[in-house]
């Protein structure tokens, strides 16, 4: 396709290479991150936590880009949602990235315990999901596949599912003196690293569903503050303007 | 238990609801104009093709597209302008509160005065300014100096002039800058109580701050005043209209000229956040293929 704004149009598509550029560290680092966890691998721990510094520099240059195509091109229709996406999804990747670093700090943390097997088994399976949903979520933003991107929310369920699973391994195990209290408590908070690195390729599929199709996937929450201001069960925050399209909320879901 | 699809489905349905409720408004109300099934000839040569939109009342309209792809041929159409082409021809109709605008029996000065225009380079005539805002009311009758002097007040201060101008109203309208000569011919557009004011491209002979001035001003009328616009600064639709109309030229198979086409038409926010077609898309993002 010819463009009348090539030098914008390039710029465009370099923002959009650096955002699959970085999902894709963070892709690859999720079964570094595992292995570091099971195998007690303290170098690859470093090795991850130091990367992370190069992801939040250059997750804030993307923002830096965006912040000026916005200022100086004035994008509109799918160039702005795609903007305006990117800028969202830098910090989601941005933020996995950290959570990656959070399991390396509780593998130093948990470092010299023996695992049961099937504690093991789950934290593997864990990171693959993760790993599997961070593929899909930028797999269908290259390939601008709505559908792709819809279907990773249910992906996500089996992450959810697997975490509580965990969690009740962590009991038994626990409650049999295989591991001591500390290591439990770390166990579990890690299992909600990876439950929450899947939330974040989940939103990620929502943006490219805004960016492709032009329309936001109704958050959780938004859904039910919506409910409740219809059926009056607490009294709306008087606003400027009732938007149509509220960003959704970031709050737990 | 609702999916996240459920949830998105139902938001987007609330929204074409929403959007559905403001048509309604529009529709229960009678549209200012239909344009049904227009095309425009200069001589043989087919200009627009195939127009069919309505104008609502109090609302701002923006006529886009590139050049030659009839927008101002379709603009002058509103008040008959191209009546004086004498190659130019009209076929299909223009409905103005439901009359035929083309219907013989129509006087087309009166067309003219109830449908203003503004056009692109501001054309005061080498008068007083008073003079300028006051020529169009005495056209149609009207004498007394109190009666004048009230339109004449009534009209700058419509068109954000008069706190400028009040202390000079007896020198020449050509001797304002230009963005103050652009909002003299809006009062003299408004002097003679017009219900359409059709602005061809206002903005492009001005600096940033008139044409600011300019788009404000538009905003401050359209309760008086339905406003159709066309402009070659896609922002400036962006900003200042409820709606678009995307125009873009098509190879005429009967001859090298290309014809004018209405390619989409729908409110702004839409068109520029999320057309439905796909030549609107590459025309607003600057890509064409």
């Amino acid at each position: 396709m010819d463009s009348l704004r090539r030098t914008y149009h390039d710029e465009l598509a370099q923002a959009k290479d650096e955002l699959v550029r970085l999902a894709a560290v963070v892709t690859e680092s999720i079964p570094r991150a595992t292995a570091v966890l099971l195998d007690g691998d303290l170098e690859g721990a470093d090795y991850i936590i130091r990367g992370d510094d190069e992801i939040d520099a250059r997750a804030l240059d993307l923002e830096e880009q965006c912040y000026q195509i916005l200022a100086l091109q004035a994008p509109v229709a799918s160039e702005l949602r795609q903007v305006v996406a990117l800028m969202k999804m830098v910090a989601e990747v941005e933020r996995s990235a950290d959570l990656l670093c959070n399991i390396c700090k509780a593998a130093r943390r948990i470092y010299g315990h023996e695992l049961d097997p099937k504690l093991r088994g789950i934290i593997a399976r864990m990171g693959e999901q993760a790993q599997q949903l961070y593929d899909a979520a930028i797999e269908s933003f290259v390939e601008n596949d709505a559908a792709k991107a819809a279907a990773i929310d249910d992906m996500d369920s089996y992450l959810d599912g697997l975490q509580k699973q965990f969690v009740q391994a962590i009991f038994e195990s626990h409650a049999g003196g295989r591991i001591d209290l500390q290591v439990a408590v770390q166990l579990a908070v890690v299992a909600r690293f990876y439950e929450r690195i899947g939330d974040h390729a989940v939103n990620i599929g929502e943006r490219v569903r805004f960016v492709v199709t032009g329309w936001l996937p109704e958050h959780k929450g938004a859904a039910r503050f919506r409910n409740r201001d219809l059926t009056g069960e607490i009294p709306r925050i008087p606003s400027a303007s009732n938007s149509e399209s509220s960003a959704g909320g970031g709050g737990p879901d | 238990m609702t999916t996240v699809t459920d949830q998105t489905t139902q938001m987007r349905q609330e929204i074409q609801v929403s959007d559905a409720a403001e048509d309604h408004v529009h529709e229960t109300q009678h549209p200012v104009f239909e344009v049904i099934d227009l095309n425009v000839f200069y001589g043989a040569f087919l200009a627009v093709k195939d127009a069919n939109l309505s104008i609502r009342q109090h609302e701002i309209t923006a006529f886009i597209g590139p050049s030659g792809c009839g927008k101002t041929t379709m603009l002058r159409c509103f008040n008959r302008m191209n009546d004086f082409i004498e190659t130019a021809r009209v076929e299909g109709s223009i409905k103005y509160h439901g009359v035929d605008l083309y219907d013989p029996a129509v006087n087309s000065t009166e067309v003219r005065r109830r449908i203003g225009m503004v056009f692109q380079k501001p054309n005061p005539f080498p008068k007083s300014i008073y003079d300028n805002v006051a020529y169009g009311p005495r056209l149609s009758g009207i004498k007394k100096k109190g009666e004048l002097d009230e339109v004449v007040e009534r009209s700058l201060k419509g068109a954000a002039l008069w706190d400028e101008v009040k202390d000079r109203l007896k020198a020449s309208g050509l001797g304002l800058s230009g963005g103050q000569q652009q909002r003299l011919c809006i009062a003299r557009a408004i002097a003679v109580d017009p219900e359409v004011i059709l602005m061809d491209e206002p903005c492009s002979a001005l600096d940033p701050i008139a044409t600011a001035r300019i788009e404000d001003l538009m905003q401050e009328i359209k309760s008086k005043y339905t406003i159709i616009i066309v402009t070659h600064n896609m922002q400036q639709a962006a900003r200042v209209s409820d709606r678009t109309a995307f125009f873009t030229t098509e190879v005429n198979p009967d001859s090298d000229r290309r014809t004018g086409r209405l390619v989409e038409f729908d409110r702004t926010k839409k068109m520029f956040s999320n057309p439905n077609d796909e030549r609107t898309e590459q025309y607003v993002t600057g890509r064409f293929g």
